[in-house]
C-alpha cells in the first residue's frame, strides 16, 4: 500500500533520534525512502538541490523537521521553505522535544502543517509516527508540482 | 532669619505702633482736656471781670451802697479765681500775673475812691476831679484786664485746636506706619513664603510626573530653606533608589531570560537522552528479548520506567516554571463546572472506581482560567488518588466562610496525613507517602500553591490520618460575591 517513490526528508541532528525515528517508521511498515539531513543548511541544500544534493532525484513528499538544529534552526528552515515557490506548499511536520507555547505559535505562524512533540515513551512515539505516516503519506492529497503562483 | 522670627518681629512692630498710637492719642486727649479747662476758667474770669467792670461803672455813676457791696463781692470772687495757677507756659503765666497785679491795683484804687467819696464835702471840686481821675483809671484798668482775659481765652482755644491738630497728625502718622508695616510684612511673606511655596508646588508636580532630577535649590536659613533642602535630599534619595530598582529590574529581566533559555534547553536537551534510553531499551526487548531471561527483561523494563518517570519529572518542573511565567488573565470562572468536567474525564478513564462526587455549582471566582484548570486538575487528581483504597469514597468541592473570609475547598475522605507534615506538603518533590503506595512526582501541590500565590490568594490544608484531607483556598477578591 506504500508508494515507494514518496521520499521523506528527516531533519534531525541527534543520531539516536535518527535511529529511533527510522526504527519507528520501519515498525509502522512505512517503506518510503528516508533522507536524513543533519542540520538546517543541509536540509535546504537537499530541497533546493544544491551542493552535495545537486543531483537529488525529486523533492521530498514530506519534511519532518526538528526545531533545535546546528547552523540554521528548524524555524529558519521553515521560513526559507515558505519563501521559495518550490517548497511553498510542501507539508512540514515539526517533530520536536519542545512543548513551549512560543515554539508552537511560531511554528504554525511560519506555515507548519503539524506539530508533534517527541514523547519519552517509545511506544507513544511509535503510535505518533504511525498516525503521521498514514495521514501524510497515504491520505493527504498534495498539490501538483509546479503549480506554485 | 526664621519665618517664625520674622512673624514675631512683624507682630511686635504692629502692636508697638498701635500702642504708641494709643499713648499719643491719650496724651493729646489730656492736652485738649487741660486746654479746655483753662479756657472755661478763663471764660469765668472774663465774665467776673465784666461783672466787676459793670458794678464799678455803676458805683462811679451813682456812688450807692448796693453797687459798692456788689463790687466787694465780685472783687472777692475774682481774687479767689485768680489765686490758683492756671497756666504753665511762661507767656500766659506772665499775662495772668499782670491780671493779678492789676486786680490788686484796681482794688486799691476802688478803696481809695470809696474813702474819698465818703470823706469829701459835696462841693469840693478838687476832690471831685481827683475822684474822676481815679474812676477813669479804674475803668481803663478793668478794660485792660478784660482784654487780657479774652486774650488768654483765645490762647486756650488756640491750644485746643493745636492739640486736636496734633491728634489728627499722630493718627495719620500711626496709620501710615501700620500700612507700611503691613505692606512690608506682605512683601516679606510673598518673597519668603508664597514664592517658595509656588516653587515647591511646581516641584511636587514635576516629581509626581516622574522628573526625579528636579531640584528646588531655595537657599536660606528659614523653615522653607530647610524644607527645600529636605525635599531635594528626598528626591535625590528617591532617584537613587529608583535607579537601583531599575537596575534590579533589569537584572531580574536578564535572569528571567536566562531561566527561560534554561528551561527551553531543559525541555529540549534533557529529554533527548531519556528518549534514547527508553527507545533502545524497548528495541533491545523487542529484538533480543528472547535471548534474555526474565531478570534481564525486568531490568530493561526498570530502565524504561525510570526514563519515563524522569520525563514526567522534567515536564512537571517545566509546568511549575511555566505557572510562574505565564501572564494572568483574570475573568469570572465557574470552578464547579470546571471540577465537574475534570471529574467526568477521570471517571471515564477509570470507570471501575466507585466514588461519589459532591460538587457545588455554580462556584464563581475571579481567576485565570488556564492556571485554575491546572490547580483543580492537581487537587482533584490528588483527592482521587488518595481515596483509591477507601470504601464509600467521597470527593467534595464547595464553598465556605471562616473569619469573614470566603474560601473554596476540595475535600476527600481518603488516607489523609499527619498534620505535622503539613508544612512540607507544598514543597517541590515532597511526598508524604511511598511511591509504591501512591504514584506521583511530588510537584503537583507545589504547582497548586504557586498558582494561588500568583493570584495573591492562599491555600491551606486540614487533614487527619485515615480520615481524609481538605484543601482550602481563597482569592484576593475585589468585590465579588
Amino acid at each position: 500500500m506504500n508508494d515507494g517513490n514518496k521520499v521523506i526528508l528527516l531533519v534531525e541532528d541527534n543520531p539516536d533520534d535518527v535511529a529511533l525515528t527510522l526504527r519507528a517508521f520501519k515498525r509502522s511498515h512505512l517503506m518510503n525512502p528516508i533522507t536524513v539531513a543533519r542540520d538546517g543548511i543541509e536540509a535546504l541544500d537537499f530541497m533546493f538541490a544544491r551542493g552535495d544534493f545537486a543531483d537529488r532525484a525529486a523533492l521530498p513528499t514530506i519534511v519532518i523537521l526538528d526545531l533545535k538544529l546546528p547552523k540554521l534552526d528548524g524555524l529558519g528552515v521553515l521560513k526559507a521553505m515558505r519563501a521559495d515557490p518550490r517548497t511553498q506548499f510542501l507539508p512540514v511536520v515539526i517533530l520536536t522535544s519542545s512543548k513551549e507555547e512560543q515554539d508552537l505559535i511560531s511554528g504554525y505562524a511560519l506555515g507548519a502543517n503539524s506539530y508533534v512533540r517527541k514523547p519519552v515513551d517509545f511506544a507513544e512515539f511509535l503510535e505518533a509516527v504511525k498516525v503521521l505516516g498514514i495521514y501524510w503519506l497515504m491520505m493527504n492529497e498534495v498539490p501538483p508540482q509546479g503549480t506554485a503562483p | 532669619m526664621k519665618i517664625s522670627a520674622k512673624g514675631w518681629l512683624a507682630t511686635t512692630t504692629g502692636l508697638g505702633t498701635i500702642a504708641l498710637l494709643a499713648v499719643m492719642i491719650w496724651w493729646a486727649n489730656g492736652e485738649v482736656e487741660s486746654a479746655d479747662r483753662q479756657r472755661r476758667r478763663m471764660s469765668d474770669v472774663a465774665r467776673v471781670l465784666n461783672d466787676l467792670r459793670l458794678v464799678t461803672f455803676e458805683y462811679v455813676l451813682y456812688r450807692n451802697q448796693r453797687a459798692y457791696q456788689q463790687e466787694r463781692q465780685v472783687s472777692a470772687r475774682l481774687e479767689r479765681q485768680l489765686e490758683e495757677p492756671i497756666f504753665s507756659d511762661p507767656e500766659p503765666s506772665e499775662t495772668l500775673a499782670d491780671l493779678r497785679r492789676r486786680s490788686g491795683e484796681t482794688r486799691q484804687l476802688f478803696e481809695e475812691l470809696q474813702a474819698n467819696t465818703n470823706s469829701r464835702a459835696a462841693d469840693d471840686s478838687a476832690q471831685k476831679l481827683y475822684e474822676e481821675l481815679i474812676s477813669r483809671k479804674l475803668l481803663v484798668l478793668h478794660q485792660e484786664s478784660l482784654v487780657d482775659a479774652f486774650r488768654l481765652t483765645d490762647y486756650s482755644t488756640a491750644r485746643i485746636a493745636q492739640a486736636q491738630q496734633r491728634v489728627v497728625g499722630v493718627i495719620l502718622a500711626g496709620l501710615a506706619l501700620i500700612s507700611l508695616a503691613t505692606a512690608a510684612a506682605g512683601w516679606l511673606i510673598h518673597r519668603g513664603v508664597l514664592a517658595p511655596i509656588q516653587r515647591l508646588q511646581q516641584a511636587t508636580r514635576e516629581v509626581a510626573s516622574g522628573n526625579w532630577s528636579f531640584r528646588l535649590d531655595i537657599a536660606g536659613s528659614d523653615e522653607i530653606g530647610e524644607m527645600s533642602r529636605n525635599f531635594d535630599a528626598m528626591t535625590t534619595t528617591l532617584r537613587n533608589s529608583f535607579a537601583q530598582i531599575e537596575r534590579s529590574n533589569q537584572e531580574l529581566a536578564a535572569l528571567n531570560r536566562e531561566i527561560e533559555a534554561f528551561s527551553y534547553s531543559v525541555s529540549h536537551d534533557l529529554r533527548a537522552p531519556l528518549r534514547s534510553m527508553d527507545g533502545f531499551s524497548l528495541a533491545l526487548l523487542e529484538d533480543y528479548g528472547d535471548r534474555l531471561d526474565d531478570e534481564g527483561r525486568e531490568h530493561l523494563s526498570r530502565i524504561r520506567a525510570a526514563s519515563q518517570r524522569m520525563g514526567r519529572l522534567i515536564d512537571e518542573l517545566l509546568g511549575l516554571s511555566r505557572v510562574t511565567r505565564t501572564e494572568l488573565v483574570m475573568r469570572d470562572i465557574d470552578l464547579g463546572a470546571m471540577a465537574r468536567d475534570i471529574a467526568i474525564s477521570m471517571q471515564k478513564l477509570h470507570p471501575e472506581r466507585d466514588l461519589r462526587w459532591e460538587i457545588a455549582e455554580p462556584l464563581i471566582v475571579r481567576a485565570d482560567k488556564s492556571l485554575m484548570q491546572i490547580a483543580m486538575q492537581n487537587l482533584l487528581e490528588n483527592a482521587w488518588k488518595f481515596t483509591g483504597k477507601t470504601a464509600n469514597a467521597v470527593i467534595r468541592v464547595g464553598i465556605g466562610e471562616a473569619n469573614g473570609e470566603r474560601h473554596c475547598f476540595v475535600a476527600d475522605n481518603g488516607v489523609g496525613f499527619d498534620m505535622s507534615f503539613a508544612d512540607r506538603l507544598f514543597g517541590a518533590f515532597q511526598r508524604l507517602h511511598h511511591e509504591s503506595e501512591f504514584s506521583g512526582t511530588g510537584i503537583g501541590l507545589a504547582i497548586v500553591q504557586r498558582i494561588f500565590r500568583r493570584h495573591e490568594g492562599r491555600i491551606w490544608v486540614q487533614a487527619r490520618p485515615g480520615e481524609g484531607a481538605t484543601f482550602f483556598f481563597s482569592f484576593k477578591e475585589p468585590s465579588h460575591e
